[in-house]
C-alpha cells in the first residue's frame, strides 16, 4: 500500500466475525418492486410470510411498501433483495432481521439471506395499490 | 453513464490501481460525512429554535446514513467496521479538517455558514460522481442526491435571513473569514492517486474543477447577500486529506470511540448475536 493511504486492513478472516453480515448487491435485476404476483408453491408461502412483516413505523407490510426488489429460491435457500426508504434508517438491522426470520419461518426454507440493494431508488411510486390503501387509512395522503 | 466510459465492475474485479483509486474516493466520502455528522449533533439541542434543532438533527442523521452507505461500500473490499472506525488511529482518517473544527457555544452563524459551504461542495462532488465508472459509487450517489436536496436550500434560507440583520451579518462575515481557508481543504488531494481517480473515471471532475465551481457558486450567492468572500486565501493547514489533522480531531475521536472502549468492545455488536442466528 502506498504511504498516502494507510487505513488499516481488515484481517483476511474478518468474515468469520460473529455477527450477521448482510450482503449488498448494487442493483436489482428484475422489475421493482417485486410483490410475488403469480408465485407458486413454496415461493408463494415465502411471499405470504413477507407480507406479514410490517414497517416499524407504519401499518404496512414491507412488500406493499415496495421495499422487496427480488426473491430467489434455490433448494430451500432463499435470497431476498430489498431496499430501505431512507439511507439513515435507524431500524435497518431490525427490518432485515424480521425479513430473514419471516422467510425462515416457512416450512421448507432452510436459510434466508437478505441483500441490501440501493438501486433503483425507492420512491412512493413503488408502494402497491393495497399499500396505498393501508397508508391512506393510516392518514397519509397521495394526492398531489 | 456514457457508452465511451468504462465500467470498472464490482469490488472483486478491480486491478490494484483501480482499487486504490476507488478506495481513496470512498474514504474521503465516508470520513467527511461521518465527521460532519458528528459535529452537527452539537447543535441538535442548541440551535436557536426548535425547528432548527430538528433541521440540524435531521441533517446529522442524513449524513450519518450516507457515511454508512460509503463505509458499507468500503467493506466490500474486506475492511471491517471495527478497523474502519472503532479501532483506527485518529490519523488514519482522511476527512478534510474543515469538518472537524469544533463549534463555539452560541455561534449559530458559524453553524449555518459551515452547513452551506459543505453542502454546496457536497452537491458538486455528487454531480461529479453520478457518472462514476464504479457502479457502487454511481448508484449510491443517486440515492444520496435524492436526500441531499433540501440541505443547501435550508442553509441558503438562513443566510438570507441573517443578511437582513447587521449583527447577524457581522457574525457570518467573521465565520466566513475563519472557515473559508478550511473549506478549501475539501478540494485538497490525498496524494498521487488523485490523477488515477479522474483518469479511471471514478470521478468525472478534477479537484481544481470542483473547487472552481464551488468558489464561483458560493461567491455569487454570498456576494449578492452583501458578504465579502476572501477568495485570495490559501487552503488552511493541516488539510486532513493527507492524514494530518488539527488537535480538535483527536479530542472528537476520543469522544467518538469512548463508549466502545469503556464497554471493552472488540467488535461492533449487532442486534442479534450468533446464538440467536441459525
Amino acid at each position: 500500500m502506498s504511504s498516502d493511504y494507510d487505513r488499516p486492513r481488515a484481517d483476511a478472516d474478518a468474515k468469520a466475525c460473529s455477527y450477521t453480515e448482510y450482503d449488498t448487491k448494487e442493483r436489482a435485476t428484475g422489475d421493482v418492486p417485486a410483490t410475488g404476483d403469480g408465485a407458486e408453491g413454496l415461493e408463494r408461502e415465502i411471499w405470504s410470510a413477507l407480507y406479514q412483516v410490517e414497517d416499524p413505523e407504519m401499518p404496512i407490510s414491507v412488500v406493499d411498501l415496495g421495499l422487496i426488489y427480488g426473491l430467489e429460491l434455490d433448494d430451500g435457500e432463499v435470497t431476498i433483495d430489498m431496499t430501505l426508504t431512507y439511507s439513515g434508517c435507524p431500524a435497518r438491522e431490525l427490518i432485515l432481521e424480521d425479513v430473514e426470520q419471516a422467510a425462515e419461518s416457512v416450512n421448507g426454507v432452510d436459510k434466508a439471506d437478505v441483500r441490501l440493494v440501493w438501486s433503483p431508488d425507492w420512491s412512493m411510486d413503488l408502494v402497491t395499490e393495497q399499500g396505498k390503501d393501508a397508508l391512506r387509512d393510516f392518514g397519509i395522503s397521495f394526492d398531489q | 453513464m456514457s457508452a465511451t466510459e468504462p465500467d470498472l465492475g464490482s469490488a472483486d474485479d478491480l486491478t490494484e490501481r483501480e482499487r486504490n483509486a476507488v478506495e481513496a474516493q470512498l474514504f474521503r466520502l465516508a470520513d467527511d460525512e461521518y465527521v460532519q455528522a458528528e459535529r452537527y449533533t452539537f447543535w441538535q439541542v442548541r440551535a436557536p429554535t426548535l425547528e432548527s434543532d430538528l433541521a440540524f438533527a435531521n441533517n446529522a442523521q442524513d449524513e450519518l446514513g450516507h457515511a454508512r452507505l460509503w463505509y458499507d461500500a468500503i467493506q466490500q473490499f474486506g475492511y471491517s467496521e471495527e478497523s474502519l472506525l472503532w479501532e483506527s488511529e485518529p490519523s488514519d482518517f482522511q476527512h478534510s479538517t474543515f469538518v472537524e473544527l469544533p463549534f463555539e457555544e452560541g455561534d449559530w452563524a458559524d453553524a449555518v455558514l459551515r452547513a452551506y459551504l459543505y453542502d454546496v461542495a457536497e452537491d458538486i462532488r455528487l454531480s461529479a460522481l453520478e457518472n462514476s465508472s464504479y457502479k457502487v459509487i454511481r448508484e449510491r450517489t443517486s440515492r444520496i442526491q435524492d436526500e441531499e436536496g433540501y440541505h443547501v436550500e435550508h442553509a441558503e434560507s438562513w443566510l438570507q435571513r441573517m443578511a437582513q440583520d447587521s449583527d447577524a451579518s457581522r457574525r457570518v462575515e467573521k465565520a466566513l473569514d475563519h472557515l473559508y481557508p478550511y473549506a478549501l481543504t475539501l478540494f485538497e488531494p490525498v496524494g498521487d492517486v488523485e490523477d488515477n481517480i479522474v483518469e479511471l473515471g471514478v470521478r468525472t471532475m478534477t479537484l481544481d474543477e470542483m473547487r472552481k465551481e464551488w468558489t464561483d457558486r458560493i461567491t455569487d450567492f454570498l456576494t449578492n447577500l452583501g458578504f465579502d468572500v476572501p477568495t485570495d486565501e490559501e487552503p488552511a493547514a493541516p488539510i486532513g486529506r493527507d492524514n494530518n489533522h488539527t488537535e480538535y480531531w483527536d479530542e472528537l475521536y476520543e469522544e467518538m470511540v469512548s463508549s466502545y472502549r469503556n464497554l471493552g468492545r472488540h467488535e461492533a455488536t449487532k442486534l442479534m448475536g450468533p446464538e440467536d442466528d441459525e
